[in-house]
């Protein structure tokens, strides 16, 4: 399994916000939101649309190409046009450090 | 390992290092020069734009990658797999965009065929290859990667054959990548009025542990009554960045026999675009992809017809492993002069895996009124029956998917006419096919 990997400092994502990463050659959101992150793949799993482009409702993040919604604790989808969740990888904070930690599904 | 480039980045600074190495006339320095300018004001293709909406290339970094200035020392050529066997008219390799080796037979020299790597020939045939590359049509100004390449590019093969010579043995372009390497190849393949080749078209990489960059233009031109067949295979190690832009220009009825093959590369963008000018022009067009991975490949197939009574059919199939994705996009487009096309564009994908992906658009932009243009595809998972049927006849679950892989396959197999290049393209997709649940 890999490790966490250092990606942010706490005072890069506002709460609620979103940051883009790139972490191990793949393309991450990472979601600050009631004081929890949380990442996600930035892949919107009906048609690759990068979802840290699009805006957060509450818990829900939406695409900006065609509305789908995902989860960002858990990334399922939430409404079509996605059907299938996008992948979710392990957070944890250290300090005012933000660490992600890959998880090959 | 093999290192030949020093990593110093896509500057200006080494753009002018990079001009400086090479003694080039002037009239072709300029136009390196107008499009190092244009290259340097224009960003990279968005993701908004329909093109590049489903190719994402944002872990793409130029800057990791420097131009070609230094030839790589102590390299050898690489075993080919589709020259094997073949008794060759004429061979060009090039490594890292630097030749190796350039032969060509005493004969076709005689006939004034002009063949090699175009840097080498560019003393001797200067003059034609201004002419040739005056005559290209490629839109060098429609996205970045062009750009780079219509400034940058370093070596590429060409291969020119005057009117009515014909070319009995088929003529080898390989070209190689090491380890880091950059390839900003341009090449061109030109026939002359009645003349009649075949071309194969290599890409092998010498390693996988460092990213690679492709960025390359390939120019075809067929004259009146020529004919061309020509194989293409695209076979990086999965490290590298595969951008190209390919078009064809057929004038009155010229033919053109195209199979492309790709089954390497991270990513691959590639725009191949076939322009049917002259009256009774006729092209067939034959995709293979083969992905497994992580591996993004993306195709732009365009079939333009210009002129009447033009004939174009266009197959691609791809079969898809792991979590390796495809998109295929086509357009027949068929202008107003275009009366009595009989355009056909077809794409068929093979699932492997239940999280590959294939995105396939086929599409028709028509102006005339007298036409036949069809498309079709498909995409499916292997059929569990058929996979039951040949376990019941004593093949294991491998065995039988590879049959039904080659199977699938076949029809572009039977369209290759050339024994020992239909086998090795064969053989290599059957040994690339895994074991799946």
């Amino acid at each position: 399994m890999p490790d966490f990997v250092k990606v942010a400092t706490v005072a890069d994502v506002p709460d609620p916000g979103t940051l883009l990463l790139e972490v191990e050659d793949r393309i991450l959101v990472l979601v600050h939101l009631d004081g929890q992150y949380y990442c996600l793949d930035d892949v919107c799993t009906h048609d690759g649309g990068p979802l840290a482009d699009g805006t957060l409702e509450g818990c829900e993040l939406i695409c900006p190409r065609h509305g789908a919604r995902f989860d960002v604790r858990t990334g399922q989808a939430l409404t079509m046009p996605a059907t299938e969740a996008t992948s979710v990888h392990e957070v944890k904070v250290d300090g005012e450090d933000v660490f992600v930690r890959i998880v090959e599904t | 390992m093999i290192e030949s480039t020093i990593q110093a980045g896509f500057t200006g600074a080494e753009f002018s290092r990079f001009l400086d190495s090479r003694d080039e006339p002037d009239w072709l320095v300029k136009r390196r020069r107008t499009s190092w300018d244009r290259f340097e004001k224009r960003s990279w293709p968005s993701r908004r734009d329909e093109e590049w909406i489903r190719t994402d290339i944002r872990l793409f970094k130029l800057d990791r990658f420097s131009l070609p200035i230094q030839a790589a020392e102590g390299l050898e050529p690489v075993s080919s797999l589709l020259a094997e066997d073949l008794e060759l008219g004429g061979q060009s390799i090039s490594m890292n965009s630097h030749s190796l080796l350039s032969t060509l037979s005493d004969s076709l020299k005689s006939q004034g065929v002009v063949f090699g790597s175009i840097g080498q020939l560019m003393e001797e045939h200067g003059e034609l290859i201004e002419e040739l590359l005056c005559r290209r049509q490629l839109d060098a100004d429609s996205d970045r990667f062009n750009l780079l390449n219509e400034a940058c590019w370093s070596t590429g093969h060409l291969l020119y054959v005057p009117r009515g010579v014909v070319i009995d043995e088929p003529v080898h372009f390989h070209s190689l990548l090491g380890e880091g390497g950059v390839d900003l190849a341009n090449s061109m393949i030109v026939l002359e009025e009645g003349a009649s080749a075949t071309v194969l078209a290599e890409m092998t990489s010498t390693g996988d542990a460092q990213p690679g960059f492709h960025c390359g233009s390939l120019e075809i031109m067929v004259g009146g009554g020529a004919n061309l067949r020509f194989v293409n295979l695209q076979n990086w190690s999965h490290s590298v960045w595969h951008f190209a832009r390919h078009h064809a220009r057929l004038e009155q009825d010229a033919s053109l026999q195209w199979t492309s093959a790709a089954m390497g590369s991270r990513l691959s963008k590639v725009n191949q675009h076939v322009t049917l000018a002259g009256k009774g022009a006729n092209c067939q067009v034959n995709g293979v992809l083969f992905t497994e991975g992580k591996q993004h490949l993306s195709y732009h197939t365009l079939q333009h017809h210009k002129a009447p009574g033009c004939r174009s059919d266009f197959l691609y199939k791809a079969a898809l492993q792991g979590r390796s994705r495809t998109v295929w996009r086509g357009m027949i487009k068929v202008d107003r002069a275009g009366q009595q096309t009989d355009g056909y564009q077809r794409n068929d994908n093979l699932l492997l895996s239940d999280q590959a992906r294939a995105d396939s658009i086929p599409g028709l932009e028509i102006a005339a009124d007298d036409v036949r243009c069809t498309h079709g595809s498909t995409t499916s998972q292997v059929d569990e029956e058929l996979i039951f049927y040949a376990n019941c006849r004593g093949l294991a679950r491998r065995e039988a998917v590879r049959l039904i892989v080659s199977g699938f396959f076949q029809q572009i197999f039977d369209r290759i006419t050339i024994d020992s290049v239909r086998d090795a393209l064969a053989d290599a997709i059957a040994r690339r096919v895994r074991d799946f649940d």
